[in-house]
């Protein structure tokens, strides 16, 4: 064969700019997860408004109504859910197209759980927002509570950032590890997935018990803030994070 | 010669079934290679491979002289446009175009317009909604406005008609002039690209069965027709690659002629003419599936 000269080595890209290529990619198309979610949210929270409303003026006005008539509700849980559906869809959607522009694995999945991180600490501080407004109307002039309901209604505006940032990223987390698996074994692996979480939360279910850890679990519960007791889901999302990783690393663009 | 691209025993394994078998080659920086063979002959595998979007069985792959796989270095540096190509939900022209200027460093933004306008690629139409054609031809711009170093096409030209084809393969080889770089055109039009390419690999069934430069394999073997009993005569002890008879008269690919065989077989009244590269594949190829046969 012919003597083979080596091409000159050019350096990477920076890696800042290379993670922030597969952030732009996440948010090349906005309606997916900036939009999309908002638009849906305030559907929701409009629904509820004009629920309460009809109530109330069915009661002949809110003074008829007990003072906790609109304190639960879990229309927030949508937005922390949605999150999940997002890491899914955004995973599942963009992984070939990132390599197909030559983008790696690594590079790739920084990126994209990067992204996801700042997708929950943004909606957790609308909710927060949305929430102090909430409480300095009144609950909407109908003494409703959505951004902030039930147990969170007293919450420090920091303290219901926090906890929703804390949710979300738990749910968006496990959200990549669901898509890691889709995008490397297609609906067989999701089966697997399923039932390997089923089992897991039945397990720890059954540990609880044996070990009478619930009552215990329960004090602990309800002595300790919100904001403290979401803490311990952190190293969860971490591991989740690392799991979906270990998953992408090995996985191949398939049709 | 400086190797962009240098791929050594290289094996690809899906089960029993070895998609790329055993291949070793170079692409050389600055030309245009053919990366020729039938469907389902290994191509898009072993560009999958060249590209770290794929995991080796065994072998050694270099890109730039390193190892591509999660390898940011060299990956930066190569465009892989193949037919197979998607497109996140949602994604339109405009979409994918925007994401290309952002990752390919050399991106330039005046000519992918200039190709979106002669291609008549619908900007604002999601990915999904556009015909074949239109989303081959959104492939078409990336990888020229790429300008990448090393720019690999795989079929890039799935429902372009043969004036969008020609127009490609017309901006393709003014761009190369004026930015050279390394290209790696696979398809099975042959004819088409023939006179683009500066060098040939052809792939059958895994494995690689013509590594030359265009130039030696046009060379390689000639067309001789003629009177049936005639061609037949000449061809005898040859290596024959393909034989076409019509009525009394026949025509056959023979390989590796002598200028003094030419005239001895111009002068018993044959017809002596050039092969193209369309028909040596093919007798090529079809000889391989020949011999599958057989055994």
């Amino acid at each position: 064969m012919t003597v083979v000269a080596l091409p000159a080595a050019v350096p990477a890209p920076p890696l800042p700019r290379r993670l922030g290529n597969a952030i732009r990619l996440h948010v090349a198309n906005p309606w997916p997860t900036l939009i999309t979610p908002w638009l849906v949210f305030a559907g929701v929270f409009g629904l509820n408004l004009a629920i309460w409303y009809i109530v109330a003026t069915a009661a002949g006005g809110k003074q008829n109504l007990d003072a906790d008539a609109f304190d639960y509700n879990g229309g927030v849980t949508w937005v922390l859910v949605f999150l999940l559906v997002m890491a899914v869809q955004a995973m599942s959607l963009t992984f070939r197209f990132a390599l197909g522009l030559g983008m790696t694995r690594r590079d790739y999945y920084l990126g994209t759980v990067a992204y996801l991180g700042l997708l929950a600490v943004m909606y957790a501080a609308g909710i927060a927002v949305l929430a102090q407004v909430e409480r300095l109307t009144d609950g909407w002039g109908l003494g409703g509570r959505f951004f902030a309901p039930w147990f969170l209604a007293d919450l420090p505006a920091w303290q219901l950032w926090y906890l929703n940032t804390v949710v979300g990223l738990l749910l968006a987390m496990i959200g990549t590890v669901a898509a890691a698996v889709w995008v490397r074994w297609k609906a067989t692996g999701l089966y697997a997935f399923f039932f390997l979480t089923a089992l897991l939360l039945i397990g720890a279910a059954w540990l609880m018990g044996v070990t009478s850890s619930w009552a215990p679990l329960g004090r602990y519960l309800s002595t300790h803030e919100p904001a403290t007791v979401v803490s311990w889901t952190l190293p969860v999302a971490v591991l989740c994070g690392a799991l979906g990783y270990l998953l992408l690393r090995r996985a191949t663009p398939r049709t | 010669m400086t190797a962009i691209v240098e791929v050594s025993d290289l094996t690809k394994r899906y089960g029993s079934l070895a998609a790329v078998d055993d291949v070793s080659f170079v692409v050389r920086e600055h030309a245009i290679t053919g990366l020729l063979g039938r469907n389902g002959a290994g191509k898009t595998t072993l560009m999958q491979l060249i590209t770290g979007q794929e995991f080796v069985t065994s072998g050694t792959i270099r890109l730039f002289g390193q190892p591509p796989l999660e390898n940011a270095a060299v990956l930066s540096r190569t465009c892989f446009i193949k037919e197979s190509q998607t497109y996140p939900d949602g994604f339109k022209g405009e979409h994918v175009l925007r994401v290309a200027s952002w990752v390919f460093p050399h991106w330039d933004g005046a000519l992918a317009r200039d190709l979106v306008a002669e291609f008549r690629v619908p900007l604002d139409r999601r990915m999904k909604k556009m015909s074949r054609g239109q989303a081959s031809a959104i492939g078409v711009v990336v990888g020229l406005a790429s300008r990448a170093e090393l720019t690999i096409f795989d079929e890039p030209y799935a429902g372009l008609d043969a004036v969008a084809r020609r127009a490609f393969y017309d901006r393709l080889l003014a761009d190369y002039a004026e930015h050279p770089r390394t290209i790696v055109l696979s398809t099975h039009l042959i004819d088409e690209v023939a006179d683009l390419l500066e060098h040939v690999l052809v792939i059958d069934e895994g494995r690689l069965i013509i590594d030359a430069a265009a130039e030696d394999l046009r060379g390689s073997a000639t067309t001789v027709s003629g009177r049936q009993a005639d061609v037949e005569q000449f061809a005898r002890g040859r290596d024959v690659l393909q034989t076409d008879v019509v009525g009394a008269f026949a025509s056959v690919t023979v390989t590796g002629l002598t200028p003094s065989e030419r005239a001895a077989a111009a002068a018993a009244g044959l017809e002596v003419g050039p092969v193209s590269l369309q028909q040596l594949v093919i007798g090529r190829t079809r000889g391989t599936a020949r011999q599958e046969v057989a055994s």
